[in-house]
């Protein structure tokens, strides 16, 4: 157990390392809130419809949401930008 | 039980009648959202067969924002169960954002143990109208915890992460001398602590890929578990999970594809418990105390077919299987299988019809465990 742990975490920790490189950083953070909206909701569940929500609520949401799937300040931004434009 | 439901209703009413008359947006915002479910299930449990509507479940979440730093967030519970209405408090808890990288909750909140609980355990979120084995009552999983937690997320050079690490009351351990059947067992649902440690635990998840499709997460949990005083005060465990995630849009099948696991390990110092036989007489016993559960689940939903009416089916399919400690009253070895047909209402409201099929040996029985559960589920988001 004490050696699967070991392997796991410097494999996680090689595999982060090589994954990082300034051509992807620029790729992930010009990634639009349609994109970004498209991608990440579903990773838990069905991407929302705008039209569900007004401004407001779509604010408190975002809050909700940015916390409870761990995401990043600027993607939370634009997703929730977006989603206040298209309802 | 009134008492709780009426002033829920009378301010859904309220923030709503104020919501109206006031168009201009007010800096602080109340919203009740939440889910529920209704059903139908027939059991064949060893050639027992019974069925039965079940219990319709409501779980309100009341989300209050102060500002956009500071939110109050709670998630109730609400359930039809053997004739008598059960309630529970999933999670209540402050939320502060301190800058863009971190986040500080206090309170009681879900824990960050691997996805499942967290972020899939909801019925209009969960694919099947079940979780998985490990989970849940009599599971080796903690699904939340009271104390403070500190979370975020980051970009690093094109590849995200997030992490959340917490201190809690922890877990605490059954040591037998109410329920010999449960000697060992771990129970993760502590408002107060049983001892002065306090748990540490947390979990760090990384999305290698830039469109976010594919998460690996690993967790991890560790605290004295021990009633102090007694003699399990230096009892310990030590809990991991590691995580898995893809969803991706696969344009050469035509549909999404989602795949998730989780596999948990659970290891408790090795302690003395007393079995009491059918005479009176008392004998000592000990057993390894190391438990671990697995899920993995496969998914498809044909977004991208040409007739609405598939579009909006989904096929699901998921194994997982719970091992606990040998030489425990409560060993088990079992494993579960269950299938899915998925229909979507709407992106937040579906019939899903499951059947699955429960084999194995142990549990508080301590036989044979054989049944077969169909069921049709009607969740919705609100």
């Amino acid at each position: 157990m004490k050696t699967f742990k070991i392997v796991s975490i410097i494999g996680f920790i090689s595999f982060a390392t090589i994954s990082c490189s300034p051509e992807r950083a620029t790729i992930v953070q010009g990634k639009s809130g349609v994109q970004l909206w498209s991608e990440t909701c579903m990773r838990c569940h069905n991407t929302p419809s705008p039209a569900d929500f007004n401004d407001a609520d779509w604010s408190t949401i975002e809050m909700h949401m940015r916390v409870r799937a761990n995401l990043t300040a600027d993607e939370s931004k634009k997703i929730f930008d977006f989603l206040r434009s298209a309802n | 039980m009134k008492r709780i439901i009426l002033p829920l209703i009378a301010m859904f009413f309220v923030s709503n009648l104020v919501a109206q008359q006031d168009s201009k947006p007010s800096k602080t915002q109340f919203m009740i959202r939440g889910y529920g479910s209704a059903g139908f299930q027939a059991l064949n449990d060893e050639g027992e067969k019974e069925s039965s509507f079940n219990n319709g479940t409501f779980a309100p979440i009341i989300l209050f924002k102060f500002s956009d730093k500071f939110m109050f967030e709670t998630e109730m519970e609400f359930a039809y169960e053997n004739g008598e209405l059960e309630t529970a408090l999933e999670y209540a808890n402050a939320m502060y954002t301190v800058n863009k990288y971190i986040t500080i909750r206090a309170g009681k909140f879900l824990l960050p143990y691997g996805t499942f609980m967290e972020r899939l355990h909801p019925s209009w979120i969960n694919k099947l109208s079940s979780v998985p084995l490990g989970f849940g009552h009599d599971g080796i999983t903690p699904s939340s915890g009271v104390g403070v937690e500190l979370r975020g997320a980051f970009i690093l050079n094109g590849s995200r992460f997030n992490y959340a690490l917490y201190s809690t009351n922890g877990p605490t351990l059954n040591d037998g001398n109410d329920e010999p059947e449960e000697a060992g067992i771990l129970h993760f649902d502590n408002y107060e602590d049983n001892n002065k440690n306090k748990s540490v635990g947390g979990r760090i998840g990384f999305l290698p890929f830039t469109d976010s499709s594919t998460e690996v997460g690993f967790s991890f949990l560790n605290a004295k578990v021990g009633d102090k005083d007694s003699n399990y005060k230096d009892v310990s465990s030590n809990l991991i999970a590691y995580d898995f995630s893809f969803v991706k849009k696969v344009n050469s099948l035509g549909g999404i594809i989602d795949i998730k696991a989780q596999y948990n390990t659970s290891v408790t110092d090795d302690a003395n418990y007393i079995e009491v036989h059918e005479d009176g007489d008392e004998e000592e016993y000990t057993f390894e105390n190391s438990s671990d559960s697995f899920y993995a689940q496969l998914s498809f939903k044909p977004t991208m077919s040409a007739s609405n009416f598939l579009k909006n089916i989904e096929l699901v399919g998921r194994y997982s299987e719970l091992n606990t400690p040998e030489g425990a009253e409560w060993e088990s070895n079992v494993n579960q299988t269950a299938f899915g047909v998925n229909y979507w209402l709407s992106w937040r409201s579906a019939i899903k019809v499951n059947y699955q099929i429960t084999d194995g040996t142990g549990g508080h029985g301590g036989g044979r465990i054989d049944n077969k559960i169909f069921t049709i589920q009607w969740a919705f988001g609100i």
